[in-house]
């Protein structure tokens, strides 16, 4: 299913150009250059350096450190689900957590009991469920006991090309229709971004949203209650990339939204603060949200991000003349 | 009237002037609103309670006709609060109470019988296969629950949400409607639940086990699901809360009508409700799932976000409750954004219808998600493309009536970053 931006772009991409260096977007061309391309860029290489060690030996032992390189790029780009992160799900079927029911761990027990090679051709393979696919299902593939087996080599093989695939159609979508159209807002012919403020608040919007994500679901879902503390529900636990998501995440936050607004020392000090703390924790599980004195230094980082979300909204949204708007997070 | 109205409006030359006294009032138009959703709860109240005497005859006298006219009264039941859900989002006495009546998706197996390969316990939930209907007396989180006699406070105070977590959905539509069809077990295929009647017989011609305990549940949820409904009518009479915080200060009613269009149209409907189903090729992924009910549900919520724009609701009983609307206000603003917005509202009611009719045709909205089916998949994908193209000009429309709510400097935590904790 293909979104209708796609149509018109060769031509607002061409309007683009005379645009670009105008003071009056002043963050957009800077935010897409210096962080969404390389980021997407950066995911691709990961994905296909994963693809080719998977094809040359699909021993989990021997994967993991070009899966770790490949997870380590899309937490660079995580946060952007607008746009070409949306069609097909490609979000979704990257990296679908959380997954509350265990339907990608079902799914792919599935896969393995069929053990049909033509459920794992691409084209077959790109209609499975989201679940079933993308960076946590190669995780349950290298990490988990109970589907780290021989026979899963066809299946992990299957799931690395898929990923590889489609990093390359989200980074191709983004270069060459989507960060045009940013570009071009407000240019005849552009109907999704109608004025430059609504392709900055856009961006603006990913960078709050998130934030949000990381304080309530990659640090709220471990933390659950103090009285029921679910450390089991920790982002990427299998692994023990936790902690590392939370950093990553913020460091790429950090890119945007200095990128988008660079004089804003608030927001600065702000993400310097949590990213050292978050480092500081030394709990790659989060298994500390079960442990009174622990898991206190996981709410204050919880705390310090919520407060930093305030911030980024006056000196961020305030230098961009905008505030967030609707976004795929809404609704519960 | 309201044509000269709107006439008058689009000959003032700028906003720089001062509106016309005959321009549309923004008072009035959350006024409007409020009426609408005092009138939609009331409706789903109304409503609630004819299914609440439906629900008393099959459990006194259980038989194919009482059952049947129970899961009509369901059905009818849910016309006026699918439209009631454009209230949720904004406003947080809707939002706070919502879990109560309308909790997806569910775990059912904590409430009866399931199907051992559909369902019981996950990762997640230790619960998912408590079955509180054949156990009287069991242990929640450490403590004795005694639950031999089965009541609405039992069902709000202890099991809902048990051990928190969301899926533990004891109450409200979804549990009255596993109760009333039964698990759906065939998958994508056509067919919804099938809950025999004996499930509610006495003596030996009772299936599935404590079919008395099963009456007490389905009479327990259904009273309280009438009285939450009668909470929420409160809330939006004169006088009441929910209506009171939109009324205080219209900029921020507007602010909470624009909002609840928007989450609706696109995190909650088309993300969560619609897009992640069919991403998931999960049937169990559908709204109304144990009925096959979700074309409907689906329908009244685009239906509803409309009624919001246009100050307009036609009631259960075919009257109106209409007046100055949020389209007239943002007419004024900006014609061509009004006609572009009313004419996308109206292009995802067809999009919705479509999957209504495709349902009475015979393809069910579970079957919609199964893998490689493309007509299914362009339905869905039709709509869900609809509610998010609606919702940007909703955004524009909070930009054009000057609500963005755009924060600056000065709160607690930003002058002083370490307030927060303290």
């Amino acid at each position: 299913m293909r979104h209708p931006w796609r149509t018109s772009i060769a031509a607002l991409a061409l309007l683009a150009l005379p645009f670009l260096g105008s003071g009056a977007r002043a963050g957009l061309p800077e935010a897409l250059s210096e962080t969404v391309l390389p980021g997407h860029a950066a995911f691709t290489a990961a994905t296909a350096a994963l693809n080719e060690a998977a094809r040359a030996d699909c021993r989990p032992e021997t994967l993991r450190p070009s899966w770790n390189a490949a997870f380590d790029a899309w937490m660079g780009i995580s946060h952007l689900r607008l746009g070409p992160a949306e069609t097909d799900g490609r979000a979704l079927a990257i990296a679908f957590w959380p997954d509350p029911k265990g339907s990608g761990a079902r799914t792919q027990a599935r896969l393995l009991e069929a053990a049909d090679p033509a459920l794992l051709e691409p084209e077959r393979f790109a209609e499975v469920s989201v679940a079933a696919r993308g960076l946590f299902a190669l995780e349950r593939l290298l990490y988990d006991p109970a589907l780290a087996s021989e026979p899963a080599c066809a299946l992990t093989r299957a799931t690395a090309a898929d990923l590889a695939r489609m990093a390359v159609e989200l980074e191709t979508d983004w270069r060459e229709s989507f960060a045009p159209l940013m570009l071009s807002a407000g240019a005849p012919g552009n109907d999704r971004f109608l004025t430059e403020a609504e392709a900055r608040q856009a961006l603006f919007t990913q960078l709050m949203t998130g934030l949000e994500f990381t304080a309530d679901q990659r640090l709220g879902r471990p933390l659950g209650t103090f009285d029921r503390p679910r450390p089991e529900r920790a982002e990427a636990r299998l692994s023990g990339r936790s902690q590392r998501n939370v950093e990553l995440s913020l460091a790429a936050l950090e890119r945007l939204a200095l990128a988008l607004a660079p004089d804003s020392p608030r927001t600065r000090e702000g993400f310097e603060r949590a990213r050292s703390q978050a480092a500081a924790l030394d709990d790659p599980r989060f298994e500390g949200a079960a442990d009174p004195s622990r898991r206190l230094r996981i709410e204050i980082l919880q705390q310090r991000l919520h407060a930093l979300r305030d911030q980024l909204a006056a000196e961020v949204g305030g230098a961009l003349g905008v505030s967030v708007g609707f976004n795929a997070a809404d609704g519960d | 009237m309201k044509s000269r109205l709107l006439a008058l409006a689009a000959t003032a030359p700028c906003a720089l002037l001062p509106l016309p006294a005959l321009a549309v009032e923004r008072a009035e138009v959350v006024e409007t609103y409020a009426d609408i959703a005092e009138a939609t709860y009331g409706d789903s109240l109304a409503t609630a309670r004819d299914l609440q005497m439906a629900v008393k005859a099959l459990v006194a006298q259980p038989s194919e006709q009482t059952l049947a006219a129970a899961r009509t009264a369901w059905i009818a039941a849910r016309v006026p609060y699918q439209q009631s859900e454009a209230f949720r989002f904004g406003n947080p006495i809707v939002d706070d109470w919502e879990g109560k009546v309308n909790a997806w998706p569910l775990d059912e197996g904590l409430i009866d019988y399931v199907d051992p390969t559909h369902g019981g316990a996950t990762e997640e939930n230790d619960l998912a296969t408590l079955n509180v209907i054949a156990t009287p007396t069991f242990t929640l989180s450490g403590t004795e629950v005694d639950a031999t006699e089965i009541t609405p406070a039992l069902i709000s105070g202890t099991l809902h949400e048990a051990d928190g977590i969301e899926a533990n959905v004891a109450s409200g539509y979804h549990a009255i409607e596993f109760l009333l069809w039964g698990q759906d077990l065939n998958g994508t295929e056509a067919g919804a639940g099938n809950r025999p009647f004996t499930d509610y017989a006495s003596g030996g011609a009772c299936t599935g086990g404590n079919c008395d305990r099963r009456g007490a549940y389905l009479l327990a949820a259904t009273d309280l699901l009438v009285s939450d409904l009668e909470y929420m009518v409160a809330q939006w009479s004169e006088g009441g809360a929910a209506r009171e915080a939109v009324s205080a200060d219209p900029a921020a009613g507007l602010q909470a009508m624009l909002t609840g269009m928007g989450s609706l149209s696109y995190g909650e409907q088309a993300g969560e409700r619609m897009k992640l189903g069919l991403m998931l090729n999960d049937p169990e992924e559908e709204h109304d799932c144990f009925s096959d009910n979700t074309h409907n549900s689906h329908y009244y919520d685009g239906l509803g976000i409309r009624n919001v724009y246009l100050g307009r609701y036609e009631r259960v009983d075919g009257s109106r409750v209409e007046g100055p609307s949020l389209s007239d206000l943002v007419a004024e603003a900006d014609t061509g954004l009004d006609e572009v917005l009313r004419g996308q509202l109206d292009t995802t009611l067809e999009r919705l219808d479509a999957l209504r009719t495709a349902a009475a045709e015979g393809m069910a909205y579970d079957q919609m998600l199964a893998p490689g089916n493309k007509r299914g998949e362009e339905l869905i994908m039709g709509a869900v493309d609809a509610l998010v193209t609606q919702t940007a000009s909703i955004e524009r429309a909070t930009t054009a009536l000057g609500l963005a709510k755009i924060e600056f400097e000065g709160s607690d935590s930003l002058d002083d970053p370490n307030a927060v904790f303290q």
